[in-house]
Formats: C-alpha cells, sequence, structure tokens
C-alpha cells in the first residue's frame, strides 16, 4: 500500500514510463440482449456452453462463488500440466464481485461466459509461457506472460504482483495466475471507464473508493 | 377501462382478512431529460461503471447519432435489441398467426407522424389488452408540454427519415430516451395493435412499441394500470381513492390537484371483470382477423372516437360506460336559488361521444336554476365533445375509483400552479442484510433501510384547525415487469412511519430492533398490496420521523424507489449516509528501508484499542521495551524464523494453531488467500511479509476484532449473521453507508448469509486498510483523491 507513496516519493522515473494507453484489457462484456435473441444467434459451441451454464447454475439461473469454485476445481482436476493447490473459495468470491457488474452478488449467464472466455485465453497463455514445464510461472516467465495476455507493466509492478500473488520462490501457480489476472483485467477497465477525460488520471471520492475496493 | 394486473394480494400486518381494494401510486424524481441511458447511475454506480462498456465506439449511441448515421448512408435502422419478431411480442407461448413486420411506407402512401396534432382520437386500442396505457396516452394528449416531452416532435417520415424513432418516459427516478425501428406488427396489411383512427398516422403505434421495448416484450405490457403508464409519461406520483372510503376532503382534494395541474381519471369497476381470461384469446385473435379481412375503407374520415375493442362494456342507463377510464377535467360549484351551493365535476369520456344523461347533464333542466353569468361560466368550459358536467353526489354515487396523477415541479413550469417539493431515495432490500420483512417479524424488521423525514412548517389549509404538515410518501418497486419473463411477480410492498423520540433527534443513527419492540408506528400505509407502487397522504405535526419501507415477507430481494411529496419543504434522507471511521489510525509512512525503525508505539492497555486511541508515531528504542513488548518480541522471532519477517505461510500457521486452541472458533482454517491479502494491506516497507511493527499493529487489530466477533456470534456457531454485520463494522469503528454494507455482505457472506471469523477478519483488515490509503492520499482533506494508473494498480492489486 504505502509502496505506492514511496515509489511515488523517490523514484519517479523509471516508473514514470508506465502508459496506460498500452493496456489492452479484454473487451467489455457486451451490451445485454434480450435472452430469445441471444439465443438464436447462438452456433452449436455457444449451445453447448449454455447447457453447461444452466447445469451448473442451478434454479436462480446465476453461478455463486461456491459453484464457481465448485466447476474451477473440477476442471483443473483434469489438466496435469496445470499446477496448483485449488481454488479457494476466498478467491472465487473475489473473482465473482470483481465480475458482477448488476450487483446480484453472482455471475449471469453472460458475465459467466465472459469469465470463462477470458480464462480460456489466459491458460493457454499460460501453458504458452511455462518454458521450463514446472506447471508454474517463475518470477522471470512472468512478465512475458502477463504482456501476452494484454498488461505490459513495468518491473516494479511485476515484482509487486510476484510479492502478492506468487510462493517464496517466485512461482505463480495456475489458481494464484488466474485470480490475479481476472483482478487486474477489471482493475484496468475500472480505471479506463473512469477516465472520462482520458488524462491518465482518476478522481475518486470515499464512497466510490470503498465500493471498488471492497467488491473486489 | 382498468386492467388491474395479476392476483391482488393484500396483507394487513396484524393479518386481517379482505379489506376493500386500495390502490397505490407512484411517485416520480425530476430528472435530465434525453440523456442516452447507457451510463448507469444510482448508489452502485462505481461498481456498475467498472463493468461498463468503455467510452469509445462500442458506446451505445443515442438518437440523433444514429439517425444521421442511417440517414446519410441511406438505410434503414434495425433495432438489434427489441427485433422484429416474435421474441419482441411474446415470452410465454408462441402464436398461431404469423405477424408480418412492415414499416409504415410499405403500408400506406403517405405515412405521417403527426396529423394535425396527436389527440384522444388518435388512440385506438388493438388487440393488446393494454387499455390501460391508452388510457393514460390519452389524459396525456391533454396537456400538451407533457406530450411533446414523451413525444419528443423532431422526428417525422418527410425529412431526415432513416427508420428510427424516438420516445422519453420517466423511469425511476431519470428521464430515458428510448429508440426503435418503425417496424409494426401487422396482419393482412392491418396494424395488430394500436392504431390511430387516421389511417396514416402512425405516432400512437410507434409510442406503443417503444413502450414494449422499454419493458421487454409486447406481451409484458398485458394487463396494467392506467396510472402505472401516467407516471412513466410524466414523472408524477399517483394516488387512488375509492369512492366508497374516501376521506372526507375528497372534494377538496381533487380541487386543490386540479388546481395543481395533476392529471385526474375516474373509472366504474365493472364487476365483470375487465379484460378476458388468457383462454378467451383464441376467439379474439378470429374475431380480430375476421375483422381485418372485411374491408375497411382506406382512407375514409373515421368517425372520432371509433374503438375497435373487443372488450365486453357494460353501459350503464344513464351513459356511463362501466370498465372505463375517464378524464376529469373540472372541478367547481355553484349556487342554486338563494343560497344552495352545488358541488361540480366535469369529466371526459376520451371516445369523444357517449356522455352522462342524468341531472347536470348537457341538456339538462338543473342549468335553468342558475343565474345567467353562472351558466355561461360554467358551460363555456365545455369546449370538447365528449365533455358533460355531474353533481359531485352523482359522481360518489356512481364512480366507484378516482386516480390523481401529480405532477413533480419538474413537469410544469407555469407560475400559476402551486408547486411541491419531492425528496427521492433509491435503495435496495438485499438479502441477509436489509430485507427484513414487515413488522410481524421483529428479528428483522429493524434492518430494513431507515429514512429519516424531517417535517419543517405546516400548510396553510383553512379547513383544518389543526397544527399539521400534510405529505405524501411514495413506494414503488423497480424492474419486475421486465423480470416477469423470469418468473418475478410483484411483491407485497408497504412502510410503516414512527416518531423520533426528542433524545434521538438530529443524529443519524439506525434505530436498533430494541426500538421497534417498544414503540409502535405513528403511521403506515394503509395495506401491504402486492401493486408496483404503494402511496399514501398524511398530516403530521412538524417534527422528525422515519419511514421504513419494506416488503411483507423477509428475505425478499428488490429494488425500489421512495419518493416524499410535500406542499412545504421537508427533508428526506437516508441514515448513515456519512462515511468516515473513528479516529482514523494516520499512515506509518516509510520514506526508505535506511529509516524502517519508526514503530508504532505499542498499545499499553488492550481496552483502549476499542476506542480508536490514535496511534502516535516516534522511534522507540529497544532497551525502552516492556516487559510485555519484549515476550512479543521473542514470539515473533520463534513464528518468522532466520529472515525475521513473517511470510503468508507463517501466518497462516500461527493463525490456525491459535484458532485451534479456542474451540468456539471450530470453522475453517484461515487460507493462505487471506493471509497474503492481509500480508500485503499491512506491508508498509514493500517486502511482501510483515516485520515486527507490521505484525504487531496486525494483531492487536484482531484482537479487538475478535471481541467483537464473539459478541456477535449469539448463537456460538463461530458464525456471524450478516443482519448483525453492521452493528459489528460500527463497533470496530467504521461507519458506512448503506450500500457498502450490502457489498460487504454479498463478498463476504457464505450461502447461508453467514460470515465466519476468516472473512470477518479480512472484512476488517481490508476496510481499515483502504481507509488509511483513502485518508493518506487526501493530503487536502476534501475527500477526494486523485490516482494515476500506477497509484490505482498498486493500491487495488497489492491488497
Amino acid at each position: 500500500m504505502f509502496l505506492a507513496k514511496k515509489l511515488i516519493g523517490g523514484i519517479i522515473d523509471v516508473v514514470s514510463n508506465i502508459d496506460p494507453g498500452q493496456f489492452v484489457p479484454s473487451d467489455p462484456p457486451p451490451a445485454r440482449r434480450p435472452l430469445a435473441y441471444a439465443e438464436k444467434h447462438e452456433n452449436d459451441e455457444e449451445k453447448q456452453f449454455r447447457k453447461v451454464f444452466q447445469q451448473l447454475a442451478g434454479d436462480d439461473m446465476e453461478v455463486s462463488p461456491n459453484e464457481l469454485m465448485n466447476i474451477l476445481n473440477k476442471i483443473i482436476s483434469r489438466h496435469g500440466d496445470l499446477k496448483t493447490d485449488g481454488f479457494s473459495i476466498e478467491s472465487c468470491r473475489s473473482m465473482v464481485a470483481v465480475m458482477d457488474s448488476d450487483s446480484t452478488g453472482k455471475l449471469g449467464f453472460h458475465e459467466f461466459k465472459y469469465l470463462w472466455n477470458n480464462i480460456k485465453k489466459w491458460q493457454g497463455i499460460y501453458k504458452q509461457f511455462d518454458a521450463d514445464r514446472s506447471g508454474l510461472i517463475g518470477a522471470n516467465e512472468l512478465p512475458g506472460a502477463f504482456t501476452a495476455a494484454g498488461f505490459p507493466l513495468n518491473d516494479q509492478l511485476f515484482q509487486m504482483i510476484v510479492r502478492r500473488y506468487s510462493d517464496e520462490n517466485g512461482n505463480m501457480d495456475f489458481d494464484n495466475y488466474i485470480g490475479c489476472l481476472v483482478r487486474l483485467d477489471a482493475m484496468c477497465r475500472a480505471f479506463k471507464t473512469l477516465d472520462k477525460d482520458n488524462n491518465g488520471t482518476i478522481k475518486v471520492n470515499i464512497q466510490e473508493w470503498l465500493q471498488l475496493t471492497m467488491y473486489s | 377501462m382498468l386492467n388491474v394486473e395479476g392476483n391482488i394480494e393484500r396483507k394487513d400486518e396484524s393479518e386481517r382478512e379482505n379489506m376493500p381494494l386500495p390502490m397505490g401510486a407512484s411517485p416520480m424524481p425530476p430528472g435530465r431529460i434525453g440523456l442516452p441511458s447507457d451510463v448507469p447511475g444510482g448508489i452502485y454506480s462505481a461498481i456498475l461503471n467498472r463493468n461498463h462498456t468503455v467510452l469509445d465506439a462500442k458506446r451505445l449511441k443515442n438518437f440523433i447519432e444514429l439517425r444521421d448515421k442511417y440517414f446519410s448512408k441511406k438505410v434503414l435502422f434495425e433495432d438489434p435489441l427489441f427485433p422484429a419478431d416474435d421474441s419482441s411480442l411474446f415470452y410465454s407461448r408462441q402464436f398461431p398467426i404469423k405477424f408480418q413486420w412492415k414499416r409504415p411506407p410499405e403500408i400506406c402512401k403517405n405515412p405521417q407522424f403527426i396529423v394535425g396534432g396527436a389527440n384522444r382520437t388518435d388512440i385506438c386500442q388493438g388487440d393488446l389488452g393494454d387499455c390501460w396505457l391508452l388510457a393514460a396516452i390519452a389524459s396525456l394528449t391533454l396537456n400538451e408540454k407533457l406530450l411533446y416531452r414523451v413525444i419528443p416532435p423532431d422526428q417525422s417520415f418527410t425529412e431526415n427519415y432513416a427508420g428510427i424513432f424516438h420516445f422519453q418516459f420517466w423511469r425511476y427516478g431519470t428521464w430515458v430516451d428510448v429508440v426503435v425501428d418503425d417496424r409494426i406488427p401487422t396482419y393482412n396489411n392491418h396494424l395488430v395493435f394500436t392504431k390511430s383512427a387516421k389511417n396514416n398516422e402512425f405516432w400512437s403505434a410507434l409510442l406503443e412499441k417503444a413502450y414494449a421495448k422499454l419493458h421487454g416484450s409486447y406481451e409484458a405490457l398485458k394487463g396494467g394500470n392506467t396510472t402505472e403508464a401516467m407516471e412513466d409519461f410524466t414523472g408524477g406520483v399517483t394516488e387512488f381513492y375509492e369512492t366508497n372510503d374516501a376521506p372526507k376532503n375528497l372534494y377538496s382534494i381533487m380541487k386543490k390537484a386540479l388546481d395543481r395541474g395533476s392529471l385526474m381519471g375516474c373509472a366504474i369497476d365493472d364487476t365483470l371483470g375487465f379484460s378476458p381470461p388468457p383462454n378467451v384469446m383464441g376467439p379474439l385473435i378470429d374475431k380480430m382477423l375476421a375483422d381485418g379481412q372485411a374491408s375497411k375503407p382506406v382512407g375514409a374520415r373515421a368517425r372520432s372516437g371509433v374503438i375497435i375493442t373487443t372488450r365486453l362494456e357494460t353501459r350503464t342507463p344513464l351513459g356511463l360506460v362501466k370498465g372505463h377510464a375517464y378524464s376529469i377535467t373540472g372541478v367547481d360549484e355553484c349556487t342554486v336559488g338563494k343560497n344552495t351551493n352545488v358541488l361540480l365535476m366535469r369529466l371526459r369520456n376520451p371516445w369523444g361521444n357517449v356522455e352522462w344523461s342524468g341531472p347536470w347533464s348537457n341538456r339538462s333542466k338543473e342549468w335553468a336554476s342558475l343565474s345567467n353569468s353562472e351558466r355561461e361560466r360554467l358551460q363555456q368550459q365545455n369546449t370538447q365533445e365528449g365533455d358533460f358536467w355531474m353533481s359531485y353526489e352523482d359522481f360518489i354515487r356512481h364512480f366507484t375509483k378516482v386516480e390523481i396523477c401529480n405532477l413533480t415541479p419538474d413537469a410544469l413550469e407555469d407560475d400559476t400552479i402551486h408547486k411541491w417539493t419531492v425528496s427521492v431515495n433509491e435503495g435496495r432490500w438485499v438479502r441477509g442484510c436489509s430485507a427484513g420483512g414487515c413488522r410481524n417479524y421483529p428479528d428483522t424488521f429493524w434492518t430494513n433501510p431507515q429514512y429519516r423525514l424531517r417535517l419543517l412548517e405546516e400548510d396553510d389549509d383553512p379547513e383544518d384547525d389543526e397544527v399539521a404538515s400534510s405529505f405524501l410518501v411514495a413506494l414503488m418497486q423497480m424492474n419486475r415487469r421486465k423480470e416477469r419473463k423470469m418468473g418475478a411477480q410483484l411483491f407485497t410492498i408497504g412502510f410503516a412511519i414512527y416518531e423520533v423520540p426528542p433524545e434521538m433527534q438530529g443524529k443519524e443513527q439506525h434505530l436498533q430492533k430494541d426500538f421497534f419492540l417498544y414503540n409502535a408506528s405513528i403511521a403506515k400505509c394503509k395495506t401491504y398490496i402486492n401493486l408496483r407502487e404503494v402511496s399514501q397522504r398524511f398530516r403530521l405535526s412538524p417534527g422528525e420521523y422515519v419511514i421504513i419501507p419494506s416488503t411483507f415477507e423477509p428475505h425478499r430481494e428488490g429494488e425500489f424507489l421512495l419518493r416524499v411529496f410535500s406542499e412545504k419543504r421537508n427533508i428526506s434522507e437516508e441514515i448513515e449516509s456519512k462515511i468516515e471511521v473513528d479516529d482514523p489510525v494516520p499512515i506509518v509512512f516509510v520514506s526508505d528501508r535506511a529509516s524502517a525503525n519508526k514503530e508504532i508505539e505499542p498499545e499499553e492497555d488492550e481496552e483502549q484499542i476499542t476506542n480508536g486511541k490514535k496511534d502516535i508515531i516516534k522511534p522507540v528504542p529497544a532497551k525502552q521495551e516492556t516487559e510485555q513488548e519484549r515476550l512479543f518480541r521473542t514470539i515473533f522471532e520463534q513464528i518468522a524464523g532466520v529472515d525475521m519477517e513473517i511470510s503468508a505461510k507463517e501466518l497462516m500457521n500461527v493463525f490456525n494453531r491459535v484458532l485451534a486452541k479456542h474451540k468456539e472458533y471450530k470453522t475453517d482454517e484461515f487460507s493462505l488467500e487471506s493471509c497474503r491479502s492481509m500480508i500485503a494491506l499491512m506491508d508498509t516497507d514493500g517486502s511482501g511479509k510483515l516485520n515486527l511493527q507490521e505484525f504487531h499493529h496486525l494483531w492487536s487489530k484482531i484482537k479487538a476484532w475478535q471481541v467483537i466477533f464473539k459478541r456477535y456470534d449469539v448463537d456460538r456457531s463461530a458464525t456471524v449473521n450478516s443482519y448483525e454485520m453492521r452493528n459489528a463494522v460500527n463497533d470496530a469503528g467504521f461507519h458506512l453507508s448503506n450500500e457498502l454494507y450490502h457489498i460487504i455482505t454479498m463478498r463476504y457472506a457464505d450461502e447461508k448469509m453467514n460470515i465466519d471469523f476468516d472473512s470477518f477478519i479480512c472484512c476488517l483488515v481490508r476496510l481499515e486498510g483502504m481507509f488509511r490509503a483513502f485518508n493518506a492520499f487526501d493530503k487536502d482533506g476534501d475527500g477526494i483523491i486523485k490516482l494515476s494508473v500506477l497509484e490505482w494498480l498498486q493500491l487495488t492489486m497489492y491488497s
């Protein structure tokens, strides 16, 4: 937290080359369409996905953090090349919070699909950048992976991310990797949205600040 | 013709059976016109905006932009959000008939948007069962200013035509602009739903389409209340009265309403029922087809008042029509003979004919008993066909319902009309946090959102001797009609009003469970009912009150709009709007690693922690440590190991060992993820681990918060119920807004609405960290911080 102040205070030149314009967060969720319209225009793959969603989401047609955790853990159990200790309920709650755009506390179909597509994409990148086939992303593999995912951060930020999301050896396992990217993606998008006049700074009051930081 | 939606279910708090049908009303807040509805506002704006479409080419364009774009491309607009197929028509069934969607230029030679002004004869009902909508449109046509606010006149088929039109509706507090393409359902080249008597005029059909789009489909419009639509067109608040249960001053209420420019309507309940039950739709469609196929002379001048209706309607012997909406256009009185006062009402049948033929009707003998001047004064006001006078007594005797749609100051600019002031509040009932149900559920009733109301002045009603202020409270539930296809029904809602005792006035605290156990409400809505809106007028002496809106049963999630209208000033605001933390701990700022010896002065007294004693930053040389501190340092060194810093894993082990010793926290252990998060939030020097000072700070906090946790874990389940979280968070020194309590519940509670110790601690650590960060950046104390992307990412990612 105070890292920010420290860096601003002292080493401003090194960090000033961050250009928010270089961030390419994923496309924002599509405009909501009436359900019937959406269903008509789906291809087979999408139809299949919808079936899966309906099974997963249950009666309330929304995916809760628990349900998300179950499906994610089921899937990774099938991928031996992704090392992980499993998705925790805490990190799933965080992912749901960050993706929940209508503040229902759970993920509706579009929100879930959006998350899912991102996870698929980032999983591909994980495999690609795990050069030593350790099943983990090492501190030296991280910058490449994140840049490929659309987030060309600088050294300071990468180090900070390693400190927060990787283990003592600087290695990041799959669930932490995904948790981190989901959050990073959302925070970049939030910044872009809040930065209405595109000048690289945002202004928030305490109410907005707390909403954004507590619900993540 | 009033269609009442679904089964009306009334519940009284004392569970009495079957009271006469009261009717609700809805209020409207003033808003901004014509804002494209692409950026969600409201109380969760920050969160909603976070995931909203980024401001670039993907933003939903507004009407002008779209029209110009399509006009210049010479392509007709097709609305992707409301396509020309069955999904826009129905949600609950497939229809045996295939309608053709056609644009007006495909239907007739010379289509016009409006011909000779938009008036009531341009509304001829089709087969949708939305006569309630049309009655509202009919009232609307009486007031040009209001009408052209809903129907922007800047559109036509002849200029800049691109197959796109737009209309504006008031929607839960703001005016929204709804864009539609002009493809309308037809069969055999006739419009299936609402049409104009003039065959080449299309504004009413397009207005209906836009309203259908607002609700998701045409079918969603089936069955409703005139007042719902009246509000959506004007932003006003409606009240219902039943004439057999009317207040004694109903006449003066109506007179006042008219003075204020309100829209008024009345009706006679048709005991045969209004709309045909669903299984009669088949024969209705057949009849419609038959009508359509019978040759209708195209272009023939239609008689005013042509209604193509398949409704059953009954006429009384004196010329009144049951189940039909009339407008009230005059409230007056006259003197008969020497000194007999007769109260009169002037009504209009929207058909433009079929008038009352009893006393005081247009050619009745009663007029002869008036002086010439009086007669002229009253009869001169009859300018339209379909208008007639009747006495107030006859009115009460024959009509059963009166509806008044009061307009907000926003809707009228005439100086001669009195104005209202209105306070508007949006709110939510959140399961597990604030969906408390009514007073029958005392355990949770107190958790409902609470709104303080301060009545400041009495109104000057000469007829009343009491020193009192009159006001109107209207509670509206939002978005239920739109969610109908997912099975949503209207909730049974209502509200109660309590008087705030003097010692609690002026403070902004949320009244607790006890208050409601020992105090009765001073007023409440007549009954809890499943209408879109419940409203009621009250007269209370100036003072401070609290309004509690709720659903009848607890745990029902929904959003609502609470409006308070009064003739004089009032202030209603939700409690706890100020967000603050007790004695915020100043940041321990480490400018570089060399001076990392700055330490927080260790707390000497455990109890003082909960009072939020300010921490003083000053270096504490090792030799001045107390025995207690030395002990703590020893333990720390054991945990931290060689590097003298505690990592996430080490922290987790410590916590879990401690928890294991305390049987009352027999719960899941602290997860590694939680520990990582806590370290990040407490890490002042960017090492990624906790040194002695950082760890001490965290540990002291946790000890204090553990005490609070115990206090609220009443049933020893090792969890705190999310309804109690608000109080727990307050005890920890944080005073938040309702939205933030909701957020905490959504983020940290499990499926059973309980918060376990791990989540409880994480939540508070984060809350404290975020307050600290904000205060650090808010150098000038103005409550706003400015962040670059770097700072933003560090603060949000490193937590």
